[in-house]
């Protein structure tokens, strides 16, 4: 396996799309709930945790990069084979594929999970899942450029979703968050340990990152787009507990959509319905960010044609979709890719980074 | 030496009158056509041939026999040709030749055992004079439009972008009947790649005919399996004027009326020209007018469906009652009703524009008012879906471009049956695959959704609404012209008066 990469001018991107492509890989379908699950183990201190988690995935990011900039144009793969050979390099490759798995599975199965208690109660997981994967194949059919230009129009064409969330907003009452700092530091850190799920989504920096045209403008938009989507994360955290109270809070599954459920306007009466369908805009971009890593892997270390990984992956996910039909099973399936995420995502990189450095200082001795 | 040899055995001068026309009838299959008129001036013979209804008779009478019968020198070849020095005059010995120029309206003329023939081009091609735009039709600005012959058009053009760095490559398109095609573009403007790659397809092209310049559009895309069009054909002279200044390629074809403008956006489909000759604030309005009835459109009917039959807690109660009223005796599901309804809007349009204009009125009338209104009457459609399908009508033909309002009608369908199966999560999907698809769309190797993905906010400018003039200094950047900037924008900006 090459370490560094040499990617033709037409398949790069601009710095520019890295904003756009951290809101896209971090926000998702479970948005939706994290507010609860993240009040159930810090209460109402939960923003300090996101805040927390905020500055702890921001040195992260940073340290991948740095990490990254070390090499040539290389990504994550070439980097574990060029420290631990091409047989571990692979394990570990694997291991990504599982987890990205699972995270695509989960998307997909609280997206469905919420049509189906929110719209269509009969609805077949089968065939919604049919439906947003058709999409996802499509997209990914096109090519890395059609990928990152569905994420972006996909974004841009969500985020009146923000307005909406003014009202509620208003409504916020204040002394839900008081007192500050009562439900103690283990608390407090067990939340941060619950945004876990929520906050993948980085590692796609992992992969994207050789194709990028002009890396030494790359720091800008991830710190943006990292900061507006913790910021839009804290902002759904802070107005569910100032606006639901704790009862709610703890027995509510998908707070957020508690925010959009009292809005009203002339023509339209429920715009609940309307946020469920549009969150479909939401959801795909990091789906397709996830997959195209999947296939990228499965390229880069067996050779597999776009074409047929693809369609195999689709096809593999839409038959296990039906299989998980119990809230449960899904939450038993989020449960251990965020265990996996912990250490995947949150942990290995910090270990990845005194290696890097110690084999560059031999290297340079060699030299 | 070889090409000698082959001349020689083709020829078949000197020959007499009677051999050659004899020749000429055996040949050529239009030989009842052929004019042959035999003169005499003392002992020699002389004949002159052509096609009738492909001459300028009254040239041919006026300029060419006449001088020729008042000679009074001795006819030979060369003294023809000096006292009668009608334009094109040549001469001429291979039979080929011969028939091909009678084909496209040469007089031949041949002196009795002479060794060449003379030709003379009096052609007369019948072609309609510049007019108004018909199909594109504006309130304010020229409104001059191109015509079948490319000869005027390329005359107009060039008249109207004087200058040297105008290129306009020739082709010839078609084996069996060439036709002149050109690729019109400002050389220090426009994108290179652009050219190279439509030059590339135009000389790649291997057709038989070529009819009009949509086939050559059709032959040229970069997706033919989409619906949607992916090169403006316009008839307006300034519209293409425009579009060349702005570095982008035009193709013209003989006989075609229209201009290829390449690449084009998705966006370029919802221009007028009027929109720059009206104030910005207007036509910002108007721009975003546009946008919005195509948006309505797409969504309003399938919204319906969705509404009606899974989600009736979306429509305000207050507007729940009337509408519950309205279907109350309609026995059909909605998307029956829907599809039923969409598809007379579609009749009627389909029949307005293919009978007579008279009639297409009367058509549009009778269909529109009388079948509405009875068919509400009777208890068929509800009276709010006739709203709305009439106000979708409307709002289609608010698309500059009657192919992309076409189009926009079209997908409605497809969404229309998604919403009655998936409701508001069918017309979601359906929504996002469009997206996805126009995302993946190019025209001319471009981006297709240009400026909004890849995302160039100088040029939201010129494509969702306008600034000021002096604003507008900027090329369309998108597409990377060579040369940026029409005109500085800052010294655009000062607008000194000499008075102060």
């Amino acid at each position: 396996m090459k370490i560094n990469l040499d990617i033709p001018k037409n398949l790069q991107f601009r710095a520019f799309y890295m904003f756009f492509i951290m809101i896209g890989a971090i926000i998702g379908v479970d948005m939706i709930g994290s507010p609860g699950i993240i009040f159930i183990r810090a209460g109402h201190d939960s923003w300090i945790s996101i805040i927390l988690a905020y500055f702890y995935i921001l040195l992260l990011i940073f340290t991948m990069l740095y990490i990254l900039r070390q090499y040539e144009n290389a990504d994550i793969l070439g980097i574990q084979t060029d420290l631990f050979g091409s047989f571990i390099s692979k394990a570990i490759g694997i291991v990504y594929i599982v987890f990205f798995a699972s995270q695509i599975l989960a998307t997909l199965l609280i997206y469905i999970e919420i049509i189906q208690a929110f719209i269509f109660p009969e609805s077949n997981s089968f065939v919604l899942g049919f439906m947003l994967l058709s999409l996802i194949v499509y997209s990914l059919l096109g090519g890395l450029r059609v990928v990152i230009g569905v994420v972006f129009v996909f974004i841009v064409l969500s985020s009146w979703l923000l307005l909406l969330l003014i009202q509620p907003a208003m409504q916020m009452e204040f002394l839900n968050f008081l007192p500050i700092f009562d439900e103690g530091i283990p608390a407090i850190l067990d939340g941060v340990q619950a945004t876990a799920f929520t906050f993948t989504g980085i590692e796609v920096l992992f992969f994207l990152y050789p194709f990028v045209q002009d890396k030494d403008k790359i720091g800008k938009p991830l710190f943006w787009g990292f900061t507006s989507t913790a910021f839009f994360i804290l902002l759904l955290t802070v107005i569910s507990i100032g606006f639901l109270s704790a009862p709610q809070l703890e027995r509510r599954i998908w707070v957020v959509l508690n925010l959009y459920k009292l809005q009203t306007t002339p023509i339209i009466e429920r715009l609940d319905y309307i946020v469920v369908a549009e969150w479909m805009m939401v959801t795909v971009p990091r789906v397709i960010l996830i997959m195209w890593c999947v296939i990228y892997i499965l390229k880069r270390m067996y050779q597999i044609p776009k074409k047929y990984s693809v369609y195999g992956l689709a096809i593999l996910l839409l038959c296990i979709i039906p299989f998980f039909d119990q809230h449960f099973e899904i939450q038993n399936l989020i449960e251990s890719s965020r265990i996996v995420a912990i250490r995947l995502v949150y942990i290995y990189p910090f270990l990845l980074l005194p290696l890097v450095l110690f084999k560059k200082s031999r290297k340079n001795k060699e030299n | 030496m070889r090409r000698l040899k082959k001349h020689s055995s083709q020829s078949i001068f000197p020959t007499s009158i009677e051999k050659l026309k004899k020749k000429i009838e055996s040949e050529f299959l239009k030989s009842e056509d052929v004019a042959f008129t035999v003169y005499q001036q003392e002992s020699k013979k002389i004949v002159v041939f052509y096609i009738a209804f492909l001459v300028d008779q009254q040239k041919v009478e006026e300029m060419l026999l006449k001088p020729l019968l008042d000679m009074e020198t001795p006819w030979t070849g060369q003294s023809i040709l000096d006292e009668i020095p009608l334009g094109g005059g040549q001469t001429n010995s291979d039979t080929k030749n011969i028939i091909k120029g009678l084909n496209s309206g040469d007089v031949h003329l041949y002196v009795e055992n002479e060794k060449h023939l003379i030709t003379y081009q009096l052609a007369k091609s019948e072609k309609r004079a510049l007019d108004k735009a018909e199909t594109e039709s504006i309130v304010i600005g020229p409104q001059l439009a191109f015509t079948e012959s490319i000869a005027s058009n390329l005359n107009v053009i060039s008249w109207r972008l004087n200058t040297p760095d105008l290129a306009m490559e020739k082709f010839m398109i078609g084996k069996r009947n060439p036709k002149e095609t050109r690729m019109i573009y400002l050389k220090s403007v426009a994108n290179e790649t652009d050219v190279n790659t439509m030059r590339q397809r135009l000389n790649e092209l291997d057709l038989d005919m070529v009819e009009d310049i949509h086939m050559i559009k059709q032959y040229i895309l970069d997706n033919s399996y989409s619906v949607f069009p992916q090169f403006v054909a316009t008839e307006l002279v300034d519209r293409a004027m425009y579009t060349i200044k702005e570095g982008k390629i035009i193709v013209l074809i003989e006989d075609s009326p229209l201009a290829l403008i390449a690449p084009s956006t998705f966006f370029s489909f919802f221009e007028s020209t009027e929109d720059r000759y009206f104030h910005w604030n207007l036509s910002s309005f108007i721009i975003g007018l546009r946008f919005l009835a195509a948006f309505v459109t797409l969504i309003m009917t399938p919204f319906y469906v969705a509404a009606i039959t899974y989600h009736y807690e979306l429509i305000p109660s207050q507007l729940l009652i009337s509408v519950g009223e309205s279907r109350a005796a309609v026995p059909f599901p909605p998307i029956i009703e829907v599809l039923i309804l969409e598809l007379v809007i579609e009749l009627l349009r389909e029949a307005g524009a293919r009978l007579p204009s008279r009639v297409g009125q009367t058509i549009g009338i009778v269909g529109g008012v009388v079948v509405g209104t009875a068919a509400v009457q009777a208890g068929i459609t509800s009276n709010v879906l006739v709203i709305l399908v009439t106000f979708s009508a409307l709002a289609s033909f608010a698309t500059p471009s009657y192919i992309m309002g076409n189009t926009i009608r079209f997908i409605r369908f497809p969404l229309i049956i998604l919403s009655g199966f998936y409701g508001i999560i069918g017309l979601m999907f359906g929504v996002s695959f469009l997206v996805i698809h126009l995302l993946r769309l190019q025209s001319l190797g471009r981006s297709y959704l240009a400026p909004l993905y890849p995302l160039r906010l100088a040029d939201f400018n010129k494509v969702f609404f306008r600034l000021p003039e002096q604003w507008q200094g900027r090329r369309f950047l998108s597409y990377q012209p060579k040369d940026k900037h029409s005109f500085p924008n800052k010294k655009a900006m000062e607008r000194k008066d000499i008075g102060k």
